[in-house]
């Protein structure tokens, strides 16, 4: 434990001092203290103004009935009819859970595996194993969703499947997995720990490789185990890690992968119980009859509520442990 | 929280700065801006006995589909704008909308009013009407007479009369070119006549006990159909069971109850036939006529059948005429045929609507003049028409016995030519010169379809779903849910499957939208008379 | 490598030989999909529609592969376009992400909390496909243009927000004591965090490269069909998108019957769109792949 709160005393000590003496001087002082570094951050400031404050004022999209020729923003006001759709089918509350929880089970289980597998990756001696591993289990990411889809079908299906060809070779009753809807969150989020496996273990993996090597090699000849090297040097280095892409993810909490949903299940609403994300149920009422506003007011509910989760969240972490906070 | 409050603060400043500075640009030239205020009808400034043409234009059209990717195109645009340049002073330039999420680009072209002229746009597949209703087509009631004379003498007044939108001409119909685009099963006719099916299949019945057959005596699926195609299936069985025509209005759902009673709205949904299909169907699924995991299934069931490994498919008779065609040379022998569904009881069958397929000019074109120009004479005049359609003469098509067909040393990948021009295709200029990948006795379907068919009734009857398009999203989701399972028979008991189907959908706002659609029939109703 | 010359425990060999078993089961998972895909993309279409998917083809076919590389020059000029923008893209776009990472993560910036927070704000709320649609084509002109595809890859809040978290691992002394030498700002970052961050650099360039070797959707949105060259995924997006369209337009007698292995041609598209990427990950995987395995020889 003392070493790594090495590294955080630094700046804890040496901040304050800082700040403090900032607060009183007037904004110019400020603005030319910060100069050089505000320079460094010109060009991201710069971008996002451009690529994503630009836009932005077309969430005002969701308000209106859209007319091509008048423009956005002399189309006529229609308040939250947009919005409306999404409570007439009465399938909000349903939809909304289950994006919810697959989110949560994708963003913590997926930390957690590509966390345990960057800490066993290291414990492997071989440069080779470690080469070959890692390349392999980044294949996944580069499979779309469809092929995702395709594959899915291939092992599960009644007929064919090579899990139920399996079965009958080994006597035992064939699954019938696509009407089976309690099977399908274990397989969706399986899907997905698997496809982002070898994405996410990355980073903590090159997280891991900036622990100075010098107190590693200091504990072992202190005598410290595996387990307890793992334990105490190893994961509390992630932690911080672990909580600002916990913090990052939760925004976007409410917006599912439709791609994922969507290839795996389809059109096969027998399993919609278990299945049914906010994208998909958008993609279903919205498919046909094209609206650009309706749209926009789904993904302003999803950032809405996305937006107060993560500013809750981060607040409760800042007042915990001020320096793991996202902003 | 505090400090985060002050960001967002700050942040609303800046988007309120941002919207400021747009709303400025829309004012001077940015989206919503001029040239839409600029152009509704030039013909108000009264029409010039002679046009001008001084000023040099290219004309831009966009056409739905997969651009060439050789370059006969381009080398044909070169001879037609000879041509043009000649007649009108212009160039036309086709650029091409691909399939690939072709219903967002396409939208969004709308939606943007980008710089081009005309643009594709269809009824039934397109959303033409709501998409007029937006302001995405310009205004050409007056224009039309005056910039393409032809076209408006050859399209008759009552077919003008089912492109108007609020009594005004939005776009120009494809009227002149015979398809027909009803649906049906296709079946071969080899192995139907080997099962004992002497007669052309016109019922369902007949049509379960050749796929029987197809499972005992092939042993192969007898309907390897895909999941996606439940809804066109439903389709189907009200086209058979029923009297029933579709209306064009979103949902597909809502019908009239036959050709006699064109003004009755209703959904078969809420009939006992619909009953008869669950249970039709689950005893077809249970058979085993599809995959058990039809539902998430997205294979290719038009390639199975050519490879011979399924006994059904189904589309509509353009497709036929082509895939027929195919099926001989693939599986010889095979005399693919058709059950048309309307047929089985054959109250049913509705000529098509002459906008099917249609050519908008863009509400915000530039020179909406010359490109109508441009249009009637690529419509019209021979020359023009063939360069669009078939491509250069000699390189990409000879006229062999006043067909059409490949030259010799003809090559795939360097000679095909298509231009996917689906806005005005004529039959005097296609039938002068059939394509020999046409079946050559679909006329034989052709003429049977003439014994039964009657005429587009409701031209002219435009669907405004503005007031209930909360209600039509969650219909569409209603129907998604449930129609699939039923349809592959995989919803349990067919009744309380029904049943449950109808009480969501009522739910959702069935009645709302029944009421809306016949009240607004109910007006043009009135209004013609 | 070396072997070990620290002792081993018995618990460290427990958690290697538990490391080696697990490590190897899961990457076998991730290896048995992308190789069925192999097998598959080589096997004939109707095989595979009766059997399904197969290690070793049945019926060995190339036809799928023979159309996907129907033009050799689009593919060819595809592979170009994207490598040069994966390139260009991610030389840029590391430069300025690192060097805002590493200002936003300085305790002595005032400024980081909120332009933090400027950054985040972007993932949470978005305008929407039509004011986007609207500023690239309309504001920034771009339809037609690679740059409407290759400017917005150049920095994600993600990335950003990664490199800032990397670098903060980087003591501040370091930082202080150069800036008491007389240091500038930019000069620090150039000559000593640089060279420090290299597995950090080594992840975040991966993944920026990654966002530019898969990235269809822009190019799908801006690049029309007269763009002749387009990136690698719209290429072979469109390959098979094609032909799934034209089987169920309502327009589809117009265009020339063709035979297609839609199941293969997709299996085959992946594996053309994976090869190239795959072939440079070992060379940047040496900057990460040096961990602190206990016992491993420095250097």
């Amino acid at each position: 434990m003392a070493f790594n709160t090495k590294n955080e005393g630094l700046n804890i000590e040496s901040a304050p001092p800082i700040l403090k003496k900032n607060k009183k001087k007037p904004f110019l002082f400020k603005l030319k203290k910060n100069k050089s570094l505000l320079i460094m951050t010109l060009p991201v400031i710069v971008f996002f103004f451009i690529f994503s404050y630009i836009p932005m004022p077309g969430i005002y999209l969701a308000f209106i009935r859209y007319n091509y020729n008048q423009g956005i923003f002399k189309s006529p006001f229609i308040g939250f009819e947009n919005f409306r759709f999404l409570i007439q089918s009465g399938q909000l509350a349903t939809i909304t859970i289950n994006t919810v929880l697959y989110n949560l089970a994708f963003i913590l289980l997926g930390n957690c595996l590509q966390i345990f597998v960057a800490v066993l990756l290291n414990e492997v001696a071989s440069a080779r194993f470690k080469k070959i591993t890692q390349t392999v289990m980044f294949l996944p990411y580069f499979i779309s969703a469809v092929i995702v889809g395709l594959l899915a079908y291939n092992f599960l299906n009644y007929d064919y499947g090579f899990l139920n060809v399996m079965l009958k070779k080994l006597n035992l009753e064939p699954l019938a997995v696509y009407s089976t809807p309690s099977a399908w969150p274990f397989i969706i989020v399986l899907t997905n720990l698997w496809q982002g496996v070898g994405y996410g273990s990355i980073v903590y993996f090159a997280q891991i490789t900036s622990i100075d090597s010098e107190i590693v090699e200091a504990a072992a000849i202190d005598g410290v185990n595996a387990f307890q090297r793992i334990r105490y040097i190893i994961l509390p280095w992630l932690k911080p890690t672990f909580i600002l892409l916990l913090l990052f993810s939760l925004g976007g909490v409410l917006k599912g992968n439709f791609g994922l949903f969507y290839n795996l299940v389809g059109n096969n609403s027998t399993l919609f119980k278990t299945t049914d994300i906010i994208e998909t149920f958008v993609f279903r009422s919205l498919m046909i009859n094209f609206n650009f506003s309706m749209s926009s007011a789904v993904s302003l509910y999803q950032s809405f509520f996305g937006c107060v989760l993560v500013l809750f969240c981060n607040w409760l972490v800042k007042k915990i442990e001020p320096d793991y906070s996202l902003f | 929280m505090f400090k985060s409050l002050k960001n967002m603060t700050a942040l609303l400043l800046i988007v309120i700065l941002v919207l400021a500075i747009l709303t400025g640009c829309s004012q001077n030239a940015g989206p919503g801006g001029q040239p839409g205020d600029k152009s509704p009808s030039p013909g108000g400034d009264g029409p010039k006995d002679v046009i001008d043409t001084s000023e040099f234009v290219e004309v831009v059209w966009y056409h739905l589909g997969d651009p060439p990717t050789n370059d006969q195109l381009d080398l044909a645009a070169e001879e037609w704008n000879k041509i043009l340049k000649d007649k009108v002073n212009a160039h036309l330039k086709i650029n091409f909308i691909e399939w690939a999420d072709y219903l967002t680009k396409y939208n969004l072209l709308l939606a943007t009013g980008e710089n081009f002229d005309m643009v594709n746009t269809a009824s039934d597949w397109l959303d033409m009407w709501p998409n007029a209703a937006k302001g995405a087509f310009m205004d050409i009631t007056d224009l039309l007479p005056v910039y393409a004379p032809q076209t408006w003498a050859s399209v008759p007044e009552e077919h003008w009369d089912q492109c108007k939108f609020n009594g005004r001409i939005i776009t120009i119909p494809e009227d002149q070119y015979t398809q027909w685009v009803n649906h049906g099963f296709y079946y071969r006719g080899d192995w139907a006549e080997e099962f004992g099916i002497t007669e052309p299949i016109r019922d369902w019945d007949t049509l379960g006990l050749y796929m029987q057959k197809v499972k005992d005596v092939k042993g192969l699926i007898p309907y390897d159909v895909v999941g996606s195609k439940a809804h066109e299936l439903l389709d189907y069985w009200f086209a058979s069971y029923t009297d029933s025509i579709m209306l064009e209005v979103p949902g597909n759902i809502f019908y009239s109850k036959s050709y006699d009673d064109l003004y009755t709205v209703y959904s078969p949904i809420f009939e006992d036939t619909m009953v008869e299909m669950a249970k039709k169907m689950k005893e077809w699924g249970d058979a085993g006529y599809w995959r058990s995991d039809v539902l998430n299934y997205t294979g290719d069931t038009r390639e199975a059948l050519k490879a011979g490994q399924t006994g059904v498919d189904a589309h509509h008779t353009q497709t036929y005429a082509s895939l027929r065609v195919e099926m001989d040379e693939k599986q010889p022998g095979s005399n693919l045929q058709m059950f048309p569904v309307h047929l089985q009881r054959g109250n049913n069958l509705i000529e098509m609507s002459i906008t099917h397929g249609a050519q908008s000019v863009a509400a915000r074109s530039k020179n909406p003049e010359r490109a109508l120009m441009v249009y009637d004479l690529m419509r019209n005049d021979e020359t023009l028409y063939r360069l669009l359609n078939f491509g250069r003469e000699g390189v990409n098509y000879v006229v062999v016995n006043g067909k059409r067909t490949r030259p010799e040393g003809f090559d795939e990948t360097a000679h095909s030519f298509f231009s996917n021009f689906w806005g005005g295709r004529m039959d005097k200029f296609e039938n002068a010169l059939p394509s020999v990948r046409v079946y050559d006795k679909i006329g034989d379907l052709y003429a049977e379809y003439d014994k039964y068919k009657k005429p587009y009734p409701y031209a002219g009857f435009v669907f405004d779903k503005t007031p209930v398009e909360t209600e039509i999203s969650a219909l569409n989701d209603v129907k998604a849910r449930h129609v699939p399972p039923i349809v592959f028979g995989k919803a349990g008991d067919p009744e309380a499957a029904v049943e449950a189907f109808r009480q969501e959908l009522k739910a959702a706002g069935y009645d709302k939208v029944l009421a809306e659609i016949q009240n607004q029939i109910n007006k043009w109703k009135e209004s013609r008379n | 490598m070396a072997k070990n010359t620290i002792r081993l425990d018995t618990s460290s060999y427990f958690v290697r030989s538990f490391a080696y078993a697990f490590i190897s089961l899961l990457a076998f998972a991730c290896l048995i999909p992308f190789l069925l895909m192999i097998g598959t993309s080589f096997t004939n279409e109707n095989v595979v529609r009766q059997y399904g998917f197969n290690l070793w083809p049945r019926k060995f076919d190339l036809l799928a592969y023979r159309l996907v590389f129907e033009n050799p020059n689009l593919v060819i000029g595809s592979y170009a376009v994207t490598i040069i923008m994966t390139f260009f893209g991610t030389a840029i776009g590391l430069f300025l992400i690192s060097m805002a990472g590493y200002a936003l993560q300085r305790p002595d910036f005032d400024y980081r909390n909120t332009i933090s927070f400027y950054i985040y704000f972007t993932t949470l709320f978005s305008g929407g496909l039509v004011p986007y649609y609207l500023l690239i084509v309309k504001v920034l002109g771009l339809k037609n243009n690679y740059l409407a595809v290759f400017l917005p890859l150049l920095m994600s809040p993600w990335l950003i927000i990664l490199m800032k978290n990397f670098t903060k691992s980087i003591p501040f002394a370091i930082t202080e004591s150069a800036k008491i030498d007389g240091a500038s700002d930019f000069l620090i970052f150039m000559k000593i965090i640089l060279p420090m961050s290299k597995p950090a650099l080594a992840t975040v360039g991966l993944f920026l490269a990654l966002s530019y070797w898969n990235e269809w959707y822009n190019s799908m949105l801006f690049l029309e069909a007269n763009v002749k060259y387009r990136p690698l995924q719209l290429f072979l997006y469109n390959v098979v998108n094609k032909v799934e369209y034209i089987r169920n337009s309502a327009a589809s007698s117009n265009i020339p019957p063709m035979d297609i292995p839609l199941e293969t041609m997709k299996m085959a598209t992946a594996l053309v769109a994976i090869g190239p990427i795959m072939l440079v990950y070992p060379f940047i995987q040496k900057y990460f792949i040096r961990g602190i395995t206990i016992g491993a020889v420095k250097g």
